[in-house]
């Protein structure tokens, strides 16, 4: 059965502990991003920051509408980044998370192209080659730093003091999304982001504010997606061609 | 707090005024979350910035920074002026129907009393007692129609705080403050909870204290205190803050808030416990808890011949010594030699650059931390001479929490003992071991000779642990919890103290945290029992609380007179008729501790307040004898203007708490709204941790929050021009720093009585060492204080700003 992990935005209170779990238990290093006028530093994931909490901060007409909205990698049901990887790298595994073997990758940037979300992020600094890195949903099968593969929530999940994260079963967590929006009326917008949106994703959203208004994408793009699963294997058939 | 965080599930609204527990407490703010979840729990908060609590409130409230007092009289008036009030609580649980003398005034923005002593202002506070009839006893009118009752009293002087001059004064809008006012009145019925939830922004002013008189006496008058879900919950400012007071890390007290022997007052033993002994209320064990304490402290040697040792304590000279007035002191050269233990005053006090100043005068300055710490370097800050400093400053590296074992008290008074995770790097030691060896080492020093060596070769120390270089905690843990002289087995509670030598106890309030609970086989500290049979959260055997493993004080005042409880979904504790049925820990006589018959609940009814001599909460605070003096600023909470203010009091022509303390010299200085137009506020961030000697030297917390900023209005700059992320300067009578500009609309400009004030706030968790240096907002804060506590101004002072 996939995993998932559905995100209460009405109940985020912005402490970023999800940010300091993630970078602690993937040994991941701090980056230097300065100043951001909104307090949200980082802002965005990077190679090295697996996920972010995103601030919108609006003015209303006098009334002050703050939310933090944490980012990471979807893992979709049916990942466009997959596709995409012509060099094998990427995979979608019966346990949700989509992972990578980095030793295959050759960081043309298709997964960047094809992901709806703008996802993966290209390490640039420091030794080794230049590689795809991005949140593997704490599944590393056999690896060391395998929490979901040892029956355990990620590590941003354990992290959460607000109760604003919770990890199971991808088809119970739906339904728990849909059973917390008719419980609560008025208190949630009525729609289960990550239910259908690209095909569905294993990290769901729940919350009051319009999610278009909180820098979700709106819709799926059937048409660009299917031209993005051609593109890579015409680049692979002339990869293949140029290495023959 | 008198509750606990777990309990503000069961509040039906939450008022948070002076806190932002989703940035700074955010395990308090999951269970206002739950709350809001699963029993529609409102919350309202009060706040000069749209926090991050805010984020999450039904109702948001701005309010100018130093305008509390304004605010919750408010409510106040509002309660009483449309009968919101819990009648029967008030007449029943609170002095509202004691008469008090009829010379008492408040006129022009004073109460009767007003006078000089040593050419400065005092008040003499005779007028502010009770009447008496002949036999002594306190003049009562339960129909509370006696003019001079507290409640004729308390409703005449609220009365001046309507609707419309509250927000003149605070320049919170109308029809919200009218909100707020409906709302939280709501509580004032026997089924509903209302919870107040304040830190730093209600204490930290020249009234902090007289904030506080204000919530509680709000609380009392909608019948919120000693229920779940309700109650008076002061989050405090560090994770064991709540452990450090309650051992006296505060120059006035002893362990067990037991008041320091002064000199001037107490010379003797007899003295003393003549003086601090009410003859009323639990404090009339307060023999049994000091010579306990001594008893602990010196051992056999404590005799009732001796005076148990009393003359061996060190004692005060009637003089002042909080924070404040130890740099005073310092900057005056009359202090030698300083510990600087796990605090960090050049960047967490007040006037911070008169500070790390004041310590180029020692001769000596010790640092007990983790890292090097501004207070550690204050001789090479930028700007000064290290050729010039004479001070010998030594580095003591400490362990950090998670690397020594121990027990933490939090806000909620849980006693939680914790273990170590890992061991500390390098030297680093515990702060046992390391007060350990200083302790013998000092104790070498006096086999030598001294001047008055008996109190050290004679105090009990002895923590060994054979074989090991670490301290028995256990042995500590055990004093502090108390025991039989003969036997040396640990005491079960504070019932079992004695006065006559027969008993040893640190720190009475403890007593029991180290007793071994007999089903689970650990010290009740240790215990982790989930079990919670009334749902209510109170998780009796989760490790202990104080006093008694009481998790909600004051729990009588949960059910009426005879017993019943107001809200049966929230009873802690009732009379079934025969007997009291309690899932909470009594606080009040339920059983006779000699013959263990119960006592029937008219008669706790008459004190449900067992920690005050009248044994009533106080609506009016009296002059009324040993621990209830009246505060030193009034009986009642007035609003006054902060020391500096842009606009004068509109409540009275005393524009100042009279009675504000101000220090001297530079960080002290006063500046005047035409130089400085706008308000000065600060606050603390998620990210970091105090004055970030920790969290400035972990990376991905740096990473998260790296530079110091300014947060200012969008309308303010643009009236500067300045944009988002320029680097400003922020000016004060006391000096300047820098910082990016943060142009966020969670600060708005506020209307105070009909002019814009502007709002510039400042976290103040930056200083020169670390990873991630910064200015220190304390260098433009001010040495202004409260005269009760002495606690600084931290949070409305005047400041410009400029474009850097």
């Amino acid at each position: 059965m996939p995993k998932a992990v559905l995100v209460d935005l009405t109940k985020c209170i912005g402490c970023r502990s999800c940010m300091v779990a993630c970078k602690q238990w993937n040994d991941l290093p701090a980056e230097r991003q300065g100043f951001v006028n909104d307090w949200a530093t980082p802002r965005d994931t990077t190679a090295e920051t697996w996920t972010v909490v995103k601030y919108y901060i609006e003015d209303k007409g006098g009334r002050v509408v703050w939310r933090f909205v944490k980012r990471q990698c979807m893992h979709c049901v049916d990942p466009a980044c997959v596709k995409a990887c012509f060099a094998g790298a990427l995979r979608k595994t019966p346990e949700g998370p989509v992972i990578q073997d980095p030793s295959r990758c050759i960081a043309c940037l298709y997964c960047f192209n094809a992901c709806p979300f703008q996802v993966p992020r290209y390490r640039t600094g420091g030794e080794g080659p230049v590689i795809m890195q991005k949140c593997r949903f704490c599944f590393d099968p056999g690896g060391i730093y395998d929490r979901v593969g040892q029956g355990q929530a990620p590590a941003c999940v354990r992290a959460c003091p607000g109760g604003a994260l919770k990890f199971g079963e991808r088809e119970a967590l739906i339904k728990e999304a849909k059973e917390r929006i008719a419980q609560n009326p008025g208190r949630y917008v009525n729609q289960v982001y990550g239910e259908s949106e690209f095909g569905g994703t294993s990290w769901l959203y729940l919350s009051d504010v319009p999610f278009e208004e909180l820098g979700f994408p709106s819709a799926a793009r059937p048409a660009m997606l299917s031209l993005l699963t051609w593109t890579p294997l015409a680049a692979g058939l002339w990869l293949a061609a140029k290495e023959a | 707090m008198t509750n606990h965080f777990i309990d503000y599930k069961n509040s039906d609204v939450v008022m948070v005024i002076g806190a932002n527990p989703a940035e700074n407490h955010p395990q308090a703010m999951k269970w206002i979350l739950r709350g809001k979840a699963e029993r529609g729990t409102k919350l309202i908060v009060v706040d000069p910035r749209f926090t991050k609590t805010a984020a999450h409130a039904d109702i948001y409230a701005p309010i100018r920074p130093g305008t509390d007092i304004a605010f919750l009289l408010g409510i106040i008036n509002y309660a009483l002026e449309h009968n919101l009030y819990f009648h029967d609580y008030v007449v029943n649980y609170t002095n509202a129907s004691f008469l008090v003398d009829p010379n008492f005034k408040f006129e022009d923005g004073l109460f009767s009393g007003a006078t000089t002593k040593d050419g400065q202002f005092v008040y003499d506070p005779t007028t502010w007692q009770y009447q008496k009839d002949k036999d002594g006893k306190i003049k009562r009118d339960p129909t509370l129609q006696d003019p001079n009752c507290v409640f004729q009293v308390l409703k005449r002087f609220v009365s001046r705080y309507d609707i419309k001059t509250v927000c003149r004064v605070t320049g919170t809008p109308e029809d919200v403050y009218r909100q707020v006012c409906e709302l939280y009145c709501s509580t004032g019925r026997p089924d509903k909870a209302g919870n107040i939830v304040y830190a730093m922004g209600i204490t930290q002013h020249t009234y902090g204290s007289q904030n506080v008189r204000a919530v509680a006496i709000l609380q009392l008058l909608l019948g919120n205190i000693g229920i779940a879900g309700g109650g008076i919950n002061a989050q405090r400012g560090e994770s064991n803050v709540q452990g450090s007071t309650d051992m006296a890390m505060l120059y006035h007290l002893l362990p067990g808030y037991l008041s320091c022997p002064d000199a001037t007052r107490h010379p003797t033993l007899k003295d003393y416990l003549e003086k601090e002994t009410p003859k009323t209320s639990f404090w009339s064990n307060t023999p049994k808890f000091l010579i306990s304490q001594l008893k602990a402290w010196f051992g056999a040697k404590a005799t009732p011949e001796n005076e148990f040792c009393y003359q061996w304590l060190p004692k005060l000279d009637g003089k002042e010594h909080s924070h404040m007035a130890i740099f005073q002191s310092m900057a005056e050269g009359k202090i030698k030699g300083f510990f600087a233990w796990g605090q960090n005053p050049a960047v967490g006090g007040p006037a911070a650059e008169p500070t790390r100043k004041a310590m180029e005068k020692l001769d000596w300055l010790v640092v007990v931390d983790l890292f090097e710490t501004e207070t550690a370097a204050f001789w090479r800050r930028p700007g000064a001479d290290p050729r010039k400093i004479k001070t010998e400053v030594f580095f003591l590296p400490a362990a950090f929490s998670y690397e020594k074992e121990g027990t933490v008290s939090n806000s909620g008074r849980w006693i939680q003992y914790r273990w170590k995770a890992v061991d500390p790097p390098g030297d680093a030691k515990s702060d046992l071991w390391i007060v350990d060896r200083l302790f013998k080492a000092v104790r070498e020093e006096y086999r030598k000779g001294g001047r008055f060596p008996e109190p050290i070769l004679n105090m009990v120390w002895d923590y060994d642990a054979p074989g090991s270089e670490e301290p028995d905690i256990n042995k500590v843990a055990l004093e502090i919890n108390g025991y039989e002289v003969d036997t040396g087995k640990p005491l079960p509670g504070f019932a079992k103290l004695t006065n006559t030598g027969s008993t040893a106890c640190g720190c009475w309030i403890y007593a029991g945290y180290w007793y071994p609970d007999p089903d689970l086989g650990v010290v009740a500290a240790k215990r982790r029992d989930r079990t919670d049979k009334t749902g209510l959260g109170l998780y009796p055997k989760w490790s202990f609380a104080w006093p008694a493993n009481r998790r909600i004080v004051y729990n009588r005042c949960s059910c009426d007179p005879s017993g019943r409880p107001w809200d049966p979904a929230r009873a802690l504790v009732y009379w079934d008729g025969s007997k009291w049925v309690t899932f909470d820990v009594p606080d009040f006589g339920a059983k006779d501790l000699a013959t263990g018959a119960e006592i029937p609940p008219e008669k706790s009814a008459q004190n449900p307040f067992i920690m005050v001599p009248e044994g009533v909460g106080r609506l009016f605070g009296a002059q009324y004898g040993p621990r209830a003096a009246a505060l030193k600023d009034g009986p009642l909470p007035e609003h006054y203007e902060p020391i500096e203010s842009p606009v004068r009091n509109l409540m009275s022509k005393q524009q100042n708490n009279p009675l504000a303390k101000i220090y001297q010299g530079e960080g002290a200085a006063r500046g005047k709204p035409e130089k400085y137009p706008y308000i000065l506020t600060t606050h603390r961030l998620v990210e970091h941790y105090q004055s970030g000697a920790v969290t400035r030297n972990s990376p991905w917390l740096t990473e998260l929050m790296p530079e110091m900023f300014v947060g200012i209005s969008p309308r303010l700059a643009a009236k500067l021009g300045i944009k988002p992320g320029d680097r400003v300067v922020v000016l004060t009578a006391r000096g300047k720093v820098y910082g990016r500009a943060s142009v966020l609309p969670t600060l708005q400009p506020l209307k105070v009585d009909g002019k814009e004030v502007e709002v510039v706030a400042l976290p103040w968790h930056w200083g020169y060492q670390g990873m991630a240096p910064g200015d220190s907002a304390n260098v433009v804060t001010a040495l202004f204080g409260d005269p009760n506590t002495f606690i600084p101004e931290y949070k409305a002072l005047l400041c410009d700003v400029r474009k850097a």
